[in-house]
């Protein structure tokens, strides 16, 4: 209706024009040599990944735009997004895409370059702390509970020695050591 | 009946004795013979995964090659322990390089990923070596029908391909006690453990519109299989009094819970008085 009035202002558009020279053309075989981008490059934007995602109402950018964003070679504005640490992990996008694209396996894929990058919500830190000092996520404390169902007190055959031994030895160990 | 590998990871055992004690009487029970697994922790979580994904690898294969020392089939009453292990074992089982990785670093201990013991659902191994048909015949006490809502949890059924694990299993196992299954639109939808600790607004959403779905649709109680999904629809049911100001009271029961109950074995022998939603009621549906 106000098109007329707006003749001399920015032309209505719905997002922002991607700037081609911030853009990184080899990100997208970056993740297509990871674990599970093998079919990204299949991708045809039809967004049942984002339709099937229950909290994509959240996300400022959905899961096929985040897809297309990999493809277009986005890397800095995908590896710096919140949505890949929102990811559920439910995997219901990734069962329902018609190409085969493994979208909930490549967000952990794009979480793990993040990682390397030392992009990592605090609080996932934390974890990783937890894993490589105690060897576990959660420790036994009220261990009267297990002797009432009958159970040992402590978990039999638990040894924490080859979890840490191994974290310390990858990005865990680099995640958690490179601090204070 | 064959020997198995449990593999209890650490949430079960540090939270939840009731559904590992419930699980270990339910199987011994069927003559599942149960060795804890020596020597092993923590799977690491999906957290591992997105942070490190060689580190969550080693890990996982590290528990595998453990499980392939005597080659018996690994168990877990956990769908993240479940989906760490599966995860890795289809990983390595398609791609030779990782398995060369990891086996380097895996000797250091003498230990070596052969792919021999394969890693299970306790509930498949249970609906699969032992069978609907001989639970039925030990379930002398079955309900009455009541409407028992079912949520498998994302990691043992997604991604098919990875899991093979089919959403048929509980409802079979559950109609099998005696209840009727309730059918309820969300039943796929994600229970929000994994998002807990990034951001616990859209984990408590999740949680209540999963709860809502099943009690609009007439479920009376509700059943899991892993300690994360039990955490969150159990333990947050209280914590949405003050939220949303809604209360479902819905009790929220470890399957073997249900399975041990219907097999004769009292309240004390499940557990029962440590479910967060009074769980007590089912028992006035139990057959005399």
């Amino acid at each position: 209706m106000t098109e007329t009035d707006d003749k001399a202002g920015q032309p209505a558009i719905l997002i922002d024009p991607i700037d081609m020279s911030k853009l990184d053309s080899g990100f997208r075989s970056e993740i297509k040599n990871m674990p599970d981008g093998d079919e990204i490059n299949a991708c045809f934007a039809c967004s049942t990944c984002t339709a099937a995602c229950p909290i994509a109402n959240v996300w400022k950018y959905k899961p096929h735009q985040l897809i297309r964003m990999i493809l277009l070679g986005m890397r800095e504005e995908v590896l710096s997004s919140e949505e890949i640490w929102l990811c559920l992990t439910c995997f219901q996008c990734q069962e329902r895409c018609p190409q085969k694209v493994r979208v909930t396996d490549i967000f952990f894929d794009c979480k793990n370059l993040a990682a390397e990058e030392g992009k990592i919500p605090e609080n996932i830190k934390g974890l990783a702390r937890e894993l490589v000092e105690n060897g576990q996520l959660y420790q036994v404390t009220a261990d009267w509970e297990r002797e009432d169902m009958g159970l040992e007190p402590e978990v039999p055959g638990l040894s924490t020695d080859g979890i840490k031994a191994i974290l310390k030895g990858t990005r865990t160990g680099k995640i958690t050591g490179g601090e204070e | 009946m064959p020997t198995y590998n449990l593999y209890m990871g650490c949430s079960v055992p540090a939270n939840y004795p009731n559904y590992e004690a419930a699980m270990i009487k339910v199987a011994e029970a069927f003559g599942m013979d149960f060795d804890y697994m020596e020597g092993v922790a923590c799977c690491g979580s999906p957290n591992l995964r997105a942070i490190d994904h060689m580190g969550w690898l080693t890990v996982n294969a590290r528990t595998l090659a453990i499980g392939d020392k005597n080659g018996h089939d690994i168990v877990t009453p956990c769908n993240g322990c479940f989906a760490s292990l599966k995860d890795a074992y289809h990983l390595l089982k398609h791609d030779k390089e990782y398995v060369q990785k990891v086996n380097k670093i895996l000797k250091k201990e003498g230990l070596e990923f052969k792919g021999a013991a394969k890693p299970r659902h306790f509930v498949e191994a249970l609906y699969t070596d032992v069978g609907i048909d001989e639970i039925k015949k030990k379930v002398t006490k079955p309900l009455d029908g009541v409407g028992i809502a079912i949520h498998y949890g994302c990691h043992v059924t997604r991604p098919h391909d990875v899991t093979e694990f089919d959403p048929v299993i509980l409802q079979e196992l559950v109609q099998a006690t005696g209840a009727t299954v309730i059918d309820y639109p969300l039943w796929k939808q994600c229970c929000g453990a994994t998002v807990l600790p990034v951001n616990e607004g859209i984990a408590i959403r999740l949680a209540r519109d999963k709860l809502k779905s099943m009690k609009d649709a007439g479920a009376v109680f509700v059943t899991v299989v892993c300690p994360a999904c039990g955490n969150q629809l159990d333990l947050q049911q209280l914590g949405l009094k003050e939220s949303y100001g809604e209360e479902y009271n819905l009790p929220v029961l470890f399957y073997p819970q249900i399975l041990g109950l219907t097999m004769g074995l009292d309240e004390d022998a499940v557990g029962l008085s440590m479910n967060r939603v009074a769980a007590g009621p089912i028992l006035n549906h139990l057959a005399e």
